[in-house]
Order: structure tokens, then C-alpha cells, then sequence
């Protein structure tokens, strides 16, 4: 019996050893290509630097908010970037005409597309479906994460607008 | 070559499977972190756990190693190591979910980038149920070589 015992614990440990020397390797390898790879790329960060203070402010200010008026005066002026925070398939069903689509997590994919289309003075309008939403809130937080400053969103934007019977296209691909 | 050794006993069978959903959950996972290291960053320090200064390289590091583990699981090279490094890591994540969850914390849980949902015991026990299946992997695991008869 206690023979028994100790071939399984043995057998155990013959299997736990050599899994901890691998394990270390694994975390090595991950460890040099994720700094190098960090020190590459553009959207990178530094790697002992987070300032919380300056993040926690960003992610708990809250963002303002625009009304359906003064949305379509700024689109009618040529002076918003709509940002559609729903999922492709709705999006992909109708949106604001010449809207972009940004999922909250999606944030970082867009940021090169969407800099292109914001400068000086124009307003970033994020929007999504209903009065409870919080897609459009996410996605304006993700932006103003990512240096955003003129971030605002329009509640319920998608319902409003269509009611309003505002511009709208389908799939703009 | 030809695929064999899919009847009884079933514990191979199931040992890849689990292998393989390890995998697929750890790509994405890594992958979802990589582009946005920046909300994953936010995202590990709303968990409270991490002196700032560390918090940044977590970001940068965490999702590679997710990455790898995957890669490693897939491919069967360094099995053992990736599925005993998976199971420390989804303990780690246990624990750093117990605790907040005890405390009341009302936070996004981060596991596949900064926007998954708030934390609850729902995802304790999913993690305590890859921890298992990591576990599983690590003894049990035939590698890929046992499901192709070479000589057949």
C-alpha cells in the first residue's frame, strides 16, 4: 500500500518537475516578445509608467451628452464624425449616412481611421439603440482613452435619428 | 496515418478537446489584450491587487504568455509546462476574482479585454473550471501522436 502510495507520488512529481522548467521557458519567450514587441509598436506603453490618477479621471468622467438638435446641426455643418457603437450586423442594417463603426472593444483597431477624419473643431457623436445603452458611453470612454478630447454622446442617437427621419444608409462597405 | 483510438476509453478523447478549448480561449483572450493594452492596463488596476508600477508590465506581458500557452497547446510542444503555468494562472485569476467580489467591487472582469462584463460568481466558477481542465490536461494528456496510428 504504502509501496503504491509513493510510485503515484512519484509518478507526480516525475510529471510537475519537467512541467515547471517548460513553464519557465514559456514565460521567458513571452516575456522578451511582448517587451519588444511593446517597444515597437506605435500604440505602445510604457512599460513602469501607468499614472492611475490620469486614467481613473478619464474613465470616470462622465461624458457629456448632446441632444438630437444640436447633433444634426453639427452634422448638417459638416462639424461631427458619427461613431456607431452598436455591433456590425445593426450596423451593417442601417446607421447615421457616413457613419463609422466602433464596438467598444474595438477601439484601438480604428483609432488611424478615425484620426483621419477628426481635426480641429469637430465633434466626435457617439451613438447606439435605446435610452439604457451603454455601448455608446463605452466606446466614447475608449476614446477619450486614446487622446480624444471632443467626445460627446447622443442618447438613444440610432431611434431618435430615424424617427427625426435624419440621413441614414445601409451597409456602407 | 490514419485517425484511430476514438472509442473507450474516452479520457485521451476528452483530454484534447479540453486541450484545444484551453487553446482557443487563451488566443482569443491574448489577442483581445494585445490591442488594447492600454484598457487592459485600467482594467488589471481596478482590481486593486497591483502596486502601479507593476501594472503596465502585467499589460504588456499577461496576454503574450496567454498567447503562447496557446500556441504550446496546440501545437503539443512543452504541453505539461503550458497547461501547469494555465492552471497557476487561472488560480491567480480565482483568487483576484474572490477577493473582489468579497470586497463588492463592481469592476469589468477584463479576461477578454478591457470591455467584458462586470465581475460575478459566475465567472469564479468558470475559472475554477478551466483551472480543472488545466489540471486534466497536465496528467492525463496523450499528445497528438496517440490519435495517429503511423503504421496503419
Amino acid at each position: 500500500m504504502n509501496d503504491c502510495q509513493q510510485r503515484s507520488k512519484s509518478k507526480i512529481a516525475a510529471i510537475i518537475f519537467p512541467a515547471f522548467k517548460e513553464a519557465a521557458s514559456l514565460f521567458l519567450i513571452a516575456v522578451v516578445v511582448a517587451i519588444v514587441f511593446n517597444a515597437l509598436r506605435s500604440s505602445g506603453v510604457p512599460l513602469f509608467g501607468f499614472s492611475p490618477a490620469k486614467t481613473v479621471n478619464i474613465q470616470q468622467a462622465k461624458i457629456p451628452e448632446i441632444t438630437l438638435a444640436e447633433a444634426y446641426y453639427l452634422y448638417r455643418q459638416q462639424k461631427a464624425v458619427f461613431v456607431d457603437a452598436r455591433d456590425p450586423f445593426s450596423f451593417e442594417e442601417g446607421h447615421v449616412a457616413g457613419a463609422i463603426n466602433i464596438y467598444p472593444d474595438e477601439v484601438a483597431l480604428h483609432l488611424a481611421e478615425l484620426k483621419k477624419m477628426v481635426s480641429r473643431g469637430i465633434v466626435v457623436i457617439t451613438y447606439c439603440d435605446g435610452p439604457r445603452c451603454p455601448l455608446s458611453h463605452e466606446t466614447a470612454q475608449g476614446l477619450k482613452l486614446q487622446g480624444f478630447t471632443a467626445v460627446k454622446v447622443l442618447v438613444d442617437g440610432w431611434s431618435l435619428w430615424q424617427k427625426a427621419g435624419y440621413p441614414v444608409e445601409k451597409d456602407n462597405k | 496515418m490514419k485517425l484511430r483510438k476514438l472509442v473507450p476509453p474516452y479520457t485521451p478523447l476528452i483530454t484534447m478537446i479540453c486541450r484545444l478549448a484551453l487553446a482557443i480561449i487563451f488566443l482569443y483572450a491574448g489577442v483581445e489584450k494585445i490591442i488594447a493594452p492600454k484598457e487592459f492596463a485600467v482594467a488589471i488596476y481596478n482590481y486593486q491587487l497591483m502596486p502601479d508600477g507593476a501594472i503596465n508590465l502585467l499589460a504588456v506581458v499577461l496576454p503574450w504568455l496567454e498567447v503562447f500557452l496557446a500556441v504550446a497547446l496546440i501545437a503539443g510542444i512543452y504541453v505539461h509546462g503550458a497547461s501547469l503555468a494555465s492552471a497557476l494562472l487561472f488560480l491567480v485569476f480565482a483568487t483576484a476574482l474572490t477577493i473582489n467580489l468579497v470586497r463588492g467591487l463592481d469592476i469589468s472582469c477584463g479576461c477578454f479585454g478591457a470591455a467584458s462584463g462586470s465581475i460575478s460568481w459566475l465567472y469564479l466558477v468558470r475559472e475554477l473550471g478551466l483551472f480543472v481542465m488545466s489540471v486534466f490536461v497536465l496528467f492525463f494528456d496523450r499528445g497528438w501522436s496517440y490519435f495517429f496510428d503511423s503504421t496503419g
